[in-house]
């Protein structure tokens, strides 16, 4: 089923990435688009830099991160964690996606300096994948009790937990 | 008296909006200045406390009456959905996010619904797209009915909440018409939904609807010459548009700070590029202006359903695409196509294809993302929801800094939260 029509980007969006493309050239390692969205890839020393600039620009204004999520790819061995954040322009209503890409222990710089509300994002990242945000204000546990092991949202951590909750299969015969 | 002179023109009617450097002002001034030198007493409200609306815990510093430090503590509810998620098909992650707001659980439904059609490119039949409109407005209603009376009751008015629940009996009964279910809908399907309008439905909306209005003027006469309510919400809380951006304050907050932002209006879906309606905004970004644009977007949300049941096209309520939509039940047991579609759809999953998307719709609290990662298997590789209240509650910081002890808890209740929703 051709379904090209539904990832071409808007005009607007198209202006976006020609801007951003012109501005970053090389350090933009990927560009994707898919069901009218823009996604650039950026390395993590990149990462602030980046983001700094689609803020403070005032053609691209995008004064808002909607959310910053982590996801984890145990198939990629040397970066398998990705973070990502979904940038919203209030005046010009565009959406752009950022992402970068660590390896197991690598650490990212906050973005918390650039939106407050990044905060909480963060915390949760940290806590859901074990990826360290660098001076970001109180990297704690957020959603999860202080003494949480482990980062539950790693594909290697199982469903059923680690402890507690589990079915016991031992008390056959005793019940 | 006199009648008035014909030459004398009267004067022109105008409002007076604040402009962002008047808000910024008036913030300043309404707020009291934080000092260093003071001893705090630090109080911990919540989790369990009669205004936190939920299990919200705020480790609040005090100097005397005014706020000067706050740390909010969320996750008393976190059921790990997002984890959940994963393990399950796209089918059936909906009535999960059904429990993520259980005040407006329809909007919840239909905002995952819209996030995994975009991911699948699907077009949804003419007439589900008009009952998403409905459910999603009959929501709207019901869930500003409940907020505006524990918003009242924040303010010490216990009896308001019962009037409130009054009027939102009449929307649970009409989901219940709809769907057979009252708090957790479960309505919307991906690719249309559940079940079509039920005979006598849209006279029986059309009856609720002739007397919702005059019961919601009915309160703002109660409300709006309180004067308890007046001193209490007026220039209280004030969060200009700014603040919102950086703190990602979204809906009714956003728009009362005087931004014309409406997911409905900005990136339409369902039914509303078809439909005129007009987006509230309020200029005064305080807690009365909050109040003020949930008012107006009730009297909207009736005109929506109203205009829905007047050009309700007819055809169906599913979309026809066997790779991912689950077939009704009452085809299933009739052709044979459609059992083995049910078949696949119940033991494989849905089809979609490998990639990303974010959407976010306008729920009845703010802009509600679902941000789906797919690897091309009928489960997602990834779900987060960027949820409203996750970053309301966190935007208590800025809000409660430097007000009364007697005003957060309006303040609170001023941006609506819930933590089902927050906790995730």
């Amino acid at each position: 089923m051709a379904q090209s029509h539904l990832d071409e980007l808007s005009p607007a969006l198209k202006a976006v990435q020609k801007e951003l493309t012109s501005k970053f050239g090389k350090k933009l390692l990927d560009t994707s688009v898919f069901r009218g969205e823009l996604t650039f890839v950026v390395a993590p020393e990149d990462w602030v830099s980046v983001l700094t600039y689609c803020k403070e620009s005032e053609s691209l204004a995008f004064d808002r991160l909607d959310c910053l999520l982590g996801n984890h790819y145990p198939g990629r061995t040397d970066q398998p964690f990705e973070v990502a954040a979904n940038l919203t322009s209030i005046p010009n209503t565009t959406r752009l996606r950022i992402k970068t890409q660590l390896a197991e222990g690598q650490s990212l710089a906050t973005a918390t300096g650039i939106w407050p509300s990044a905060n909480f994002d963060e915390r949760e990242t940290w806590e859901m994948f074990g990826v360290v945000f660098e001076g970001h204000p109180n990297l704690e546990r957020l959603l999860l009790i202080p003494e949480f092991k482990g980062f539950p949202l790693r594909k290697d951590f199982p469903l059923e937990g680690l402890v507690g909750g589990r079915i016991r299969t031992d008390l056959k015969g005793k019940l | 008296m006199s009648a008035p002179s014909q030459d004398q023109a009267p004067p022109a009617f105008t409002v007076l909006r604040p402009t962002l450097e008047e808000l910024r002002d008036r913030k300043a001034r309404t707020r009291q200045p934080v000092r260093d030198d003071r001893e705090v007493l630090t109080v911990s409200m919540g989790p369990h406390h009669p205004s936190m609306h939920g299990v919200f815990r705020a480790v609040v510093d005090f100097d005397g009456e005014v706020v000067v430090a706050v740390r909010p503590e969320v996750g008393n509810l976190h059921r790990g959905v997002e984890k959940l998620a994963e393990s399950l098909t796209y089918h059936q992650i909906i009535p999960l996010t059904d429990r993520l707001h259980y005040v407006a659980s329809f909007a919840q439904n239909h905002g995952f619904c819209e996030a995994v059609e975009k991911l699948i490119g699907l077009e949804v039949p003419a007439r589900a797209r008009f009952i998403r409109t409905i459910a999603h407005e009959m929501t709207r209603i019901s869930n500003h009915l409940l907020w505006l009376g524990i918003h009242i009751m924040d303010f010490g008015a216990i009896t308001f909440q019962q009037i409130c629940f009054r009027e939102r009996e009449y929307m649970m009964d009409m989901f219940e018409m709809l769907c057979g279910a009252r708090l957790t809908h479960s309505f919307c399907r991906i690719g249309g939904v559940a079940k079509d309008l039920p005979d006598g439905f849209a006279e029986r909306m059309r009856g609720a609807l002739d007397f919702l209005p005059t019961r919601i003027s009915e309160y703002e006469r109660l409300i709006d010459q309180n004067r308890i309510f007046l001193k209490r919400a007026k220039d209280i809380g004030i969060f200009t548009s700014e603040d919102c951006a950086a703190w990602r304050v979204t809906g009714p907050a956003l728009r009362a700070a005087g931004v014309e932002r409406d997911l409905r209006r900005n990136e339409p879906y369902a039914a509303y590029p078809e439909i005129e309606f007009e987006v509230a905004v309020e200029y005064e970004a305080d807690v009365y202006a909050r109040y003020r644009v949930r008012m107006r977007e009730m009297q909207e949300s009736i005109k929506i359903i109203r205009q829905c049941l007047d050009n309700m096209p007819d055809g169906p309520i599913l979309a026809k695409d066997a790779a991912h939509v689950m077939p009704r039940k009452k085809d299933v047991m009739r052709s044979a196509a459609a059992m083995v579609q049910d078949f696949m759809q119940v033991f494989v999953g849905p089809q979609v294809p490998a990639g990303e998307v974010y959407r976010s719709v306008e729920t009845p609290h703010g802009e509600l993302g679902f941000h789906v990662v797919s690897d091309g298997s009928p489960k997602p590789q990834r779900l987060h929801i960027a949820t409203p209240c996750f970053f309301h509650c966190q935007a208590t910081t800025p809000m409660w800094e430097g007000e009364m002890l007697a005003d957060v808890v309006g303040i609170f209740g001023s941006v609506d939260v819930c933590l089902g929703s927050c906790d995730r």
